[in-house]
């Protein structure tokens, strides 16, 4: 894993990718941290970092696009996976080495609160609650930037599916609230995402009779939900799209509140998606 | 040492492998040869654990490939079809790393890499980036990968493509020189190859076995092929005319001949039946001398072909009258390594 890491980090500050990113994120913070904190005053740092959760959008699959793509493109996953080497090692090295480059950026976010104190006192806790946050938030980018790598063999389509789906989660809080409410829609947007979910297990397994099973299985259970207590679908389909909005969980970390709740929030989302990213390499070995 | 049983890649309704078996001896270097296509990558892959077999097993040293991957990993190294190098870092670079996810001990790694750079010849090119690197410096380095750690098997896709002569000699008394204490797959179209390196030749084609022997028996295995090469001075018919009297003669074919009334002539007969003397005294008779006559042994290239083709033909079950095409084409290959 440490080979990994290092080679990884070791490229990204080889081919400029690295620099661009932290000069790039620290130009944005800096330009927020002026206006909301030096210029008008504001000695809440969760403020400035409330306002600029956009920029994972742009910056993220700029730093995940080739993790895993290009080592497929060079055909150099051949060395990696006959190589006395776990996939979740050279996943998690993979992963450690880009969240090494975020947290550069943190690191030195970190200081900001500490310029502002030598102007007036400042709430420590809530600054550097929100910047927790905000490194854990980009973690979770960051995880799903590199299962979505590890999916295709070209950046160009790791980069703009990156980029879609980052920017889903931005607006899925604004699409969420103009569905309606009502239990049968949520019934129906469910049971076509079962649907959806079943055909895409068909793609990848070929397996007609556990998509099918998996088809029957999850429209029936929603269905038997449905029959027996109908009101528990009320406004399911806001909350359930609320739940997949990464960033609408920072919200109560930019109000200056640390939210247990969220932090385990974006540990699991790193959890799940470093694990996709392990199952995607094993998976690769079947096809 | 290396044990293949019944191994079968399915890509959907195509079949890559087709229930393969053979073993690999310690020590041994394992030639595998077939023409594009016939699996012999996807072969190396699935044994070095970079794909999974549809069915049947792969045991190296009595471990399987999918039980205990990472220890049976350990022991081989792999040189794909394109060596797997990172354009942006220098040999050295890519060495270390390469020594560092094999697991090379730390105190054993600056000694190894040396090593390794002065067998394979690029210690001169050691902090050039790779991507400046010429295709024969690419495939030493891919070379150099596979070597470190000294595994117990080596795994050479194709190891001398794009290599000039003289590396193709160096990298083949490399192998030899490393198969003293490993054992050696390696993976060619090329015979003068295999049959220069490999104790054992591997044919095949479509995903099957052919074949497996010494290289040197592979002629026996099959009988010769009959025949004569002979160049006749004088004109072309009345040559023919007097070698169609000889009835032991199955076909005749005339190839190009560059000189003026000179009669280049390619003469087959059945498998060990020497017409050499009755050729002879049919030409005095002719009075057409024999400027120079030849047999034809039988190179791994025909038995390759003869063998791969015979698949064809009894698959497809083609009636007799085509055999003699399959003759010819035999022919134009040879005609063309001659000219090479």
């Amino acid at each position: 894993m440490l080979g990994i890491y290092k080679k990884e980090l070791r490229n990204y500050f080889t081919s400029m990718i690295g620099y661009v990113f932290i000069a790039f994120f620290l130009v944005i913070i800096g330009i927020y941290f002026m206006i909301y904190n030096l210029f008008f005053g504001l000695a809440n740092f969760e403020y400035s970092l409330g306002a600029v959760t956009f920029i994972f959008v742009l910056l993220i699959p700029l730093l995940t696009m080739r993790l895993m793509s290009e080592e497929k493109k060079q055909k150099t996953d051949q060395l990696l996976l006959t190589s006395p080497l776990s996939a979740s090692s050279i996943v998690l090295g993979k992963f450690f080495a880009v969240l090494t480059i975020f947290l550069i950026v943190m690191a030195i976010v970190c200081t900001y609160p500490l310029i502002m104190s030598l102007y007036g006192s400042i709430p420590y806790g809530s600054s550097y609650g929100s910047i927790l946050g905000f490194a854990l938030l980009g973690g979770a980018y960051l995880a799903m930037g590199l299962f979505i790598s590890s999916l295709t063999e070209s950046q160009v389509v790791a980069a703009v599916i990156s980029f879609i789906v980052f920017l889903f989660t931005v607006l899925m809080k604004g699409i969420a609230s103009i569905f309606p409410t009502d239990n049968k829609t949520a019934l129906i947007v469910f049971s076509v995402m079962v649907i959806i979910i079943c055909l895409l297990l068909y793609k990848m397994m070929h397996n007609l009779t556990v998509s099918i099973v998996t088809a029957v299985i999850g429209i029936g259970g929603l269905l038997g939900v449905y029959l027996v207590k109908p009101t528990l679908f009320d406004g399911s389909l806001i909350k359930a799209f609320e739940w997949i909005s990464v960033i609408s969980r920072f919200d109560t970390f930019s109000v200056g509140i640390l939210d247990i709740s969220g932090i385990i929030y974006y540990l699991s989302i790193i959890f799940i998606f470093n694990f996709l990213s392990i199952q995607a390499i094993k998976k690769r070995r079947w096809s | 040492m290396i044990e293949v049983k019944n191994l079968v890649k399915r890509y959907g309704d195509h079949i890559a492998v087709d229930h393969l078996s053979f073993t690999v001896e310690q020590g041994q270097i394992l030639g595998f040869l077939g023409p594009n296509g016939a699996g012999k990558s996807t072969t190396m892959n699935i044994i070095t654990g970079y794909m999974s077999a549809t069915d049947g097993t792969v045991t190296v040293n009595g471990l399987d490939v999918y039980e205990e991957p990472e220890e049976v990993k350990k022991m081989i190294g792999y040189l794909p079809e394109i060596p797997p190098l990172y354009p942006d870092m220098t040999v050295l670079e890519y060495l270390n790393f390469v020594a560092e996810i094999k697991k090379v001990k730390k105190s054993e790694r600056k000694e190894m890499i040396s090593d390794i750079m002065e067998a394979t010849k690029i210690t001169d090119m050691s902090n050039r980036l790779i991507k400046h690197l010429s295709k024969g410096y690419k495939q030493r380095v891919g070379l150099a990968q596979a070597i470190m750690g000294y595994p117990e098997v080596i795994i050479l896709d194709e190891p001398t493509v794009g290599l000039d002569p003289k590396q193709i000699i160096e990298i083949r008394e490399l192998i030899k020189e490393l198969s003293k204490n490993h054992t050696i797959i390696l993976s060619s179209h090329i015979m003068q190859e295999v049959s220069a390196v490999c104790d054992q030749v591997l044919i095949i084609d479509k995903g099957r076995l052919i074949l497996q022997d010494k290289p040197e028996n592979l002629s026996n295995h099959l009988g010769s092929t009959g025949g004569l090469k002979i160049s006749v001075k004088g004109e072309t018919e009345p040559v023919l005319e007097a070698l169609k009297k000889i009835d032991r003669i199955n076909d005749i074919r005339e190839n190009h001949s560059y000189e003026e009334g000179v009669v280049n002539l390619t003469l087959h007969c059945n498998a060990n039946e020497d017409i050499r003397e009755e050729v002879f005294y049919s030409m005095v008779e002719a009075k057409t001398p024999i400027l120079e006559m030849q047999s034809i042994r039988m190179s791994l290239e025909d038995i390759f072909l003869k063998v791969t083709n015979e698949e064809i033909l009894e698959e497809d079950s083609i009636d007799e009258e085509e055999i003699p095409e399959t003759i010819a084409s035999e022919e134009e290959v040879d005609e063309d390594v001659r000219d090479l």
